[in-house]
């Protein structure tokens, strides 16, 4: 049965110059779970919102259900028939406490007191909410605030419920937990619609729509969908991790079958090794006598610090905490959400100074109370993840100026520097000095922000979450800044939750979990512990779990391969494929 | 405390959660409760009554397992204004020749009148202040909201919008801790980059300008969130809500309820009369 019907829609944004969709038209069918892609600007959440009559077509028709969307009256049907989640879960949340919030779709619906409480205290049971049931949701975990936007949302007991980019900024446990209810959703019926930057999961869905400037450019199952990687590509998009890295393995294990979509597939299809008893590796010992000896940049140890101390509302956020970054070096810090990678950066820059233990930045020590803590700042820049909350001016040249001018440099300078600063992150001095910074998109206004930490030259680069929430083309090209930055020999500290955004770029990590050190090691050693890495809410990079089902079906490859590069290297060191 | 935690410092939305004989009152005993000692306590001009509001809600917080020292801390920062008023009340009030004098220095003279109207002053001020930050860890924002709703309920049949009144002071309040961390994420992202509007000297201008990195990213981020935030509601059925939209908290009025408003009611008299 036809859901959703979009009939040659319009739609355009008030006093926009240009539609936002432009005739779009779509039908859904009732059970169908759908995955909506696009680069920024592509109409993803405007789509969305046209569902639930949220927007209303310019022209053209949708409608739910056989109902029209234009239709006022029905809008409270309507809204009731098309549940939506959206991205930051602290903006969907409406009541003072959890089971309130949890309840106010069916206030409006003016469900009887006895059946809403009956409902609620179904639904808080269901996600794990209950024990919480009386607190305000600002004294929530960031995962438990996930939940109960979606409890609020499923307690009206939608036909259709769209995914705005629910699973942009969750860290893979979280990741995985909203993944498993939309298995759960959709295997009791429901129709699911999920806008998402995430390939991967659009792979899970049974059909994958393609937008493209407001246009639909591509419409079929994933394996129609993500066929040609060159058109994908040119629309601001790319192969899902596993389908990616199955098309390099090709060139190496040419029996590999096509098609390859998940993670599962991929190691399912890994072929046994059939070669001959592994010849002797010739480990090409690297030349070490000639480098040079790091020099300690930063160290942590003993860290601990308790968020509110002394009020009822105290958390402590890190405990025991060692860390160790030499002078050059990259270094990865993983965890979770809420295991203390934040609060650990902060104080690597003394913007938090430490409670218990000591910290050592360059040659500061953070623990003395008479620390300059502007010129540690200085010494050590961090960019926040999201860009909004450290950018104020209104044009990008100032914006960037500003560290330069408070550290009170000449105009010539000033400009010298904003200019060096924007050429690192890939920023035309020219072209963008002079553009409004708000009006930037999402992936440019990240890289203003770099830019503006740059400006003042530290010798440390300290970068929260920063691929977090970005689209893959803007991830792309943010990725390479960074490349571009690590030849520059600063020393830089990067913080995440996808391990395979670290494992291309860092030279060794360290792993939070629980505000404490998990573990710690080369990148070849920490993201090669599968097991562990999934205990504590992440997941292995997708090459080093090729890597190591390859292993198990006997291939003699060295340990430590987690990337792509490294796993096809090794494979060409074991006489199999190009080298 | 560090110099970025602004949430520690907010008195509202901080309810500390609690199962005490105070925390289950109807939602209306708690606000009446409140209205009456603390309006007492505001217009009583009898210094044993004032006292006895006093006992009354340090009696209170002891009978809801609150914590005193963390009650305590909501009179740091008006205390110094305080007591420059109560000072001021001392040395400047123009009270009739007849009363005694107990020093004079100049054009000024102390009598016990004046130090007893500064000492109440005082008193009368602390006491309040503690008396809201009582209500506010006692209160939430919901019992609050749902409490003033049944009680202005009868204003709705003067066509005045009651539910929306009371739900825009809950999403405004449950911003509140929201906007304060959205403040120390500015401020720290600002701080990392230079900006050191704590130590900034000079005119007032430039001290406003000063703050210019904090306020503007505040307003552009908390725009974009009301933006979300109302379409949130909207897709969950708010804009089109039935006129008989219903509530999750069904409010009793028990015994209990009844004793606290007698008591309440005794305490009013008490302290205005004493």
């Amino acid at each position: 049965m036809t859901l959703i019907e979009l009939d040659h829609v319009n739609f355009r944004y008030p006093q926009a110059q240009s539609t936002a969709l432009t005739d779009i038209s779509l039908t859904i069918e009732e059970g169908e779970r759908v995955a909506v892609v696009g680069a920024n600007g592509s109409g993803k959440t405007t789509l969305g919102r046209l569902l639930n009559a949220l927007y209303l077509p310019e022209s053209g028709q949708v409608s739910i259900a056989g109902m029209d969307t234009r239709r006022m009256e029905l809008h409270r049907v309507i809204r009731q028939v098309v549940g939506m989640v959206f991205q930051n879960p602290e903006d969907q949340l409406v009541a003072a406490v959890v089971e309130e919030d949890a309840a106010f779709g069916l206030e409006n619906l003016g469900v009887p007191t006895l059946e809403m409480r009956r409902r609620v205290d179904e639904v808080l049971h269901t996600f794990d909410l209950w024990e919480h049931r009386q607190r305000p949701p600002h004294l929530l975990s960031s995962g438990q605030m996930q939940r109960l936007a979606l409890a609020g949302v499923l307690v009206v007991e939608p036909r259709v419920v769209v995914f705005d980019e629910t699973t942009a900024m969750l860290d893979p446990a979280g990741r995985r937990t909203v993944m498993a209810r939309m298995d759960e959703l959709h295997q009791r019926g429901a129709t699911l619609i999920a806008i998402t930057h995430f390939m991967g999961e659009a792979a899970r869905c049974e059909r994958v729509v393609v937008l493209d400037h407001g246009r639909v450019a591509l419409d079929g199952t994933p394996a129609q969908v993500f066929a040609d990687a060159e058109r994908l590509a040119a629309l601001g998009l790319h192969l899902p991790p596993a389908a990616d890295l199955a098309q390099r393995l090709r060139l190496a294990l040419p029996d590999l079958p096509l098609g390859i979509l998940n993670t599962a597939e991929l190691l399912a299809a890994l072929p046994n090794y059939r070669g001959g008893p592994a010849q002797d590796l010739l480990r090409e010992d690297l030349n070490v006598a000639d480098a040079p000896v790091p020099v300690e940049m930063l160290r942590a140890e003993e860290l601990g610090y308790v968020y509110l101390k002394g009020t009822p509302l105290a958390h402590r956020a890190l405990q025991g905490v060692d860390l160790n970054v030499k002078t050059g070096v990259v270094h990865g810090l993983a965890g979770a959400t809420g295991s203390g990678k934040s609060t650990l950066l902060q104080h690597l820059n003394g913007l938090l100074l430490p409670q218990e233990g000591r910290v050592r930045v360059g040659p500061y020590r953070l623990e003395d109370p008479k620390v300059d803590r502007y010129a540690v700042r200085r010494l050590a820049g961090l960019a926040f993840q999201n860009p909004d909350m450290q950018l104020f001016e209104t044009f990008v040249g100032d914006e960037i100026a500003f560290g330069p001018r408070q550290d009170q440099l000449s105009r010539d300078e000033i400009r010298a520097r904003v200019r060096w600063a924007m050429e690192q992150v890939g920023l035309d001095f020219e072209s963008y000095k002079d553009r409004r910074s708000f009006a930037l998109s999402g992936g440019e206004r990240k890289k203003v922000a770099l830019a503006s930490i740059l400006a003042r030259k530290p010798e440390i680069l300290l970068l929260d979450e920063p691929m977090a929430g970005l689209d893959p083309r803007s991830r792309g090209e943010l990725l390479a800044a960074l490349r571009r930055l690590t030849i520059l020999g600063l020393t830089i500290v990067i913080s995440s939750h996808q391990m395979d955004d670290l494992a291309g770029f860092v030279d060794e990590a360290s792993v939070l979990a629980h505000g404490q050190n998990a573990f710690a090691g080369s990148v070849g050693e920490v993201f090669e512990r599968e097991d562990e890495l999934l205990a504590i809410g992440l997941e292995a990079p997708v090459a080093a779990r090729a890597a190591l089902e390859l292993r198990r079906k006997g291939w003699p490859l060295a340990p430590g391969l987690v990337t792509p590069d490294a796993l096809l290297a090794g494979l060409a060191a074991i006489g199999q494929g190009v080298r | 405390m560090s110099e970025f935690e602004f949430s520690g410092n907010l008195p509202f939305g901080q309810v500390v959660p609690g199962n005490s004989w105070v925390h289950r009152l109807d939602p209306r005993a708690r606000i009446l409760f409140f209205l009456l000692v603390l309006t007492a306590v505001m217009f009583t001009q009898r210094p044993l009554g004032l006292l006895l509001g006093l006992a009354a809600i340090l009696l209170g917080l002891r009978l809801a397992q609150l914590s005193l020292r963390y009650s305590l801390r909501a009179l740091r920062s008006p205390l110094p204004f305080l007591v420059f008023l109560a000072a001021l009340q001392v040395l400047f009030n123009a009270l009739p020749d007849s009363v005694p004098v107990l020093l004079r220095l100049g054009p000024i003279s102390i009598t016990l009148a004046d130090l007893m109207a500064g000492g109440m002053l005082l008193l009368r001020f602390a006491t309040v202040v503690l008396g809201i930050g009582f209500s506010g860890q006692v209160l939430s924002v919901s019992a609050l909201a749902h409490g003033m709703e049944t009680l202005f309920a009868p204003l709705e049949k003067l066509k005045l919008p009651v539910h929306d009144a009371v739900m825009a002071v809950v999403v405004a309040v449950r911003f509140l801790p929201f906007l304060a961390l959205s403040a120390e994420r500015i401020a720290r992202a600002q701080a990392a980059r230079g900006a050191q509007w704590t130590r900034v000297n000079g005119g007032l201008f430039r001290r406003i300008r000063a703050q210019l990195p904090l306020m503007v990213p505040i307003f552009i981020t908390s725009l974009r969130r009301a933006d979300t935030m109302a379409l949130a509601m909207d897709a969950r059925g708010y804009a089109s809500r039935t006129p008989q939209s219903t509530s999750l908290i069904d409010m009793r009025w028990k015994r209990p309820d009844t004793l606290a408003m007698l008591i309440a009611v005794g305490l009013f008299v008490a302290i205005l009369t004493f």
